[in-house]
């Protein structure tokens, strides 16, 4: 018969449909607003379709999820910020848009270059989010951020970020990126063991 | 239902900008004409149905039932121009894009806004220095809102939009109504819009060919008639 695959169809969205409300009213008060319901709707369990209720709600994002990079820093024993990055440029050079510029640090006394940035910039109109500089930078300094609410009214004033507004802690990191954060920090361990063994033959 | 807090928060109408006495709050509702006004100007936001590239997708996602832009008043998407209230410059700008997108500015009515939606349509992203794309659509006309992004998530749009309503909120009708409709002038096709450096001598070249051409147009007609 002519037509039975429009019919079929319309019954999966009719279905979607009841099934929505059906859900609103088994979950009454649960479904919207609170961190349970939001989880529970991006879960495979769900059924029917549903609005994502956004500043009042927020999607949580997955592990992966990759906006503006940032800078790593980690908290040192008086509170200074010890900054991971060494300013070897390779993030500048992987970029595929151009948009890092490192400056490198110089010894006030001596004049000769420091392993630490001076300066940092990203220009947040030309960064594609790509992952790449998170991906080669060997110190683990530089990664993608979750945090996607930028939006401003003047971009020369806002938008070239510079190191203040890129440097945050490692605490940051590990809350964002749990899984990555134990995986880099294993490696890093790792690397620092076998590096104490050679010594430790040399000797 | 939970109130928008910090950054997101809209001042409302409870907000008039001048002090009500204690012993009349919770009695009477007093605000002022410009926060009613705008108050329904930022709650019926009608963006164009306009997409350039990768962002528009996100556009439409933002639009589709996930996200819900009609929780916001912004669920009219108007094909026309004449209609629309927002311009969603959602992805990159070519240089043969841009007289049409100039075009499509001028014709909307006042009040107009537009948002620079991506790193493309804000400052050129990853094709700043090609040789066919205008870096930052701000050159030509003016963006109220930039929102960052390759692309910009659903999430990040509609905060954008939440900024523009911000925006729209602390306006004066005053300065919004009275203002002049100018006219920009459409950059013309050809060896301009080629060097992203020579833009001010574009725009220069471009007025006096434009003018040039109407002057022409205008002798045509007279001939005419």
């Amino acid at each position: 018969m002519d037509g039975r695959g429009i019919l079929r169809g319309l019954a999966v969205t009719f279905k979607h449909f009841i099934a929505s409300y059906v859900d609103d009213f088994r979950r009454l008060g649960k479904r919207y607003f609170t961190q349970e319901g939001v989880l529970y709707r991006s879960s495979p369990q769900v059924e029917g379709v549903f609005t994502i209720q956004y500043p009042e709600e927020r999607r949580p994002v997955p592990e992966n999820f990759r906006f503006i990079p940032f800078l790593v820093y980690d908290e040192g024993p008086n509170g200074e910020k010890e900054i991971r990055c060494t300013a070897c440029g390779i993030c500048a050079k992987v970029c595929p848009p151009q948009c890092i510029w490192i400056v490198r640090a110089h010894d006030p006394e001596t004049g000769k270059p420091l392993k630490k940035p001076a300066e940092f910039y990203i220009d947040v109109d030309i960064c594609m989010n790509c992952g790449f500089c998170a991906e080669f930078c060997p110190f683990d300094a530089i990664i993608m951020d979750h945090d996607y609410e930028l939006a401003t009214y003047d971009r020369f004033a806002t938008n070239v970020f510079d190191i203040n507004r890129l440097l945050k802690p490692a605490s940051y990191y590990q809350q964002i990126r749990p899984t990555q954060y134990a995986l880099k920090a294993a490696e890093r361990e790792k690397k620092a063991a076998a590096k104490a063994a050679r010594r430790g033959k040399a000797a | 239902m939970v109130r928008r807090e910090g950054k997101d928060r809209l001042e409302g109408l409870q907000v008039p900008g001048y002090d009500i006495p204690d012993e009349v709050k919770g009695h009477v509702v007093i605000t002022t004409l410009n926060r009613l006004y705008n108050w329904g100007r930022r709650n019926s936001i009608w963006p164009m149905m306009f997409g350039l590239a990768c962002c528009a997708i996100e556009m439409i996602a933002t639009a589709a039932s996930r996200f819900d832009l009609a929780r916001f008043g912004m669920e009219v998407m108007r094909p026309s121009p004449r209609q629309a209230d927002v311009m969603i410059v959602s992805g990159t700008v070519t240089k043969r894009m841009m007289p049409l997108i100039v075009r499509l500015y001028n014709q909307m009515p006042l009040p107009k806004y537009v948002i620079a939606m991506g790193a493309c349509a804000s400052g050129g992203g990853p094709f700043k220095e090609g040789y066919n794309v205008v870096s930052g659509v701000d050159k030509y006309i003016p963006v109220d809102v930039y929102i960052p992004g390759c692309p910009p998530t659903p999430e990040a749009l509609l905060y954008g939009l939440m900024k523009l309503q911000q925006k729209i909120e602390k306006q004066s009708l005053k300065e919004v109504y009275l203002q002049k409709d100018e006219y920009i002038p459409e950059p013309v096709l050809g060896p301009d819009i080629m060097d992203p450096r020579d833009f001010p001598m574009i725009r220069e070249y471009t007025m006096k060919k434009l003018q040039e051409m109407q002057a022409q147009v205008g002798e045509s007609t007279a001939e005419q008639s």
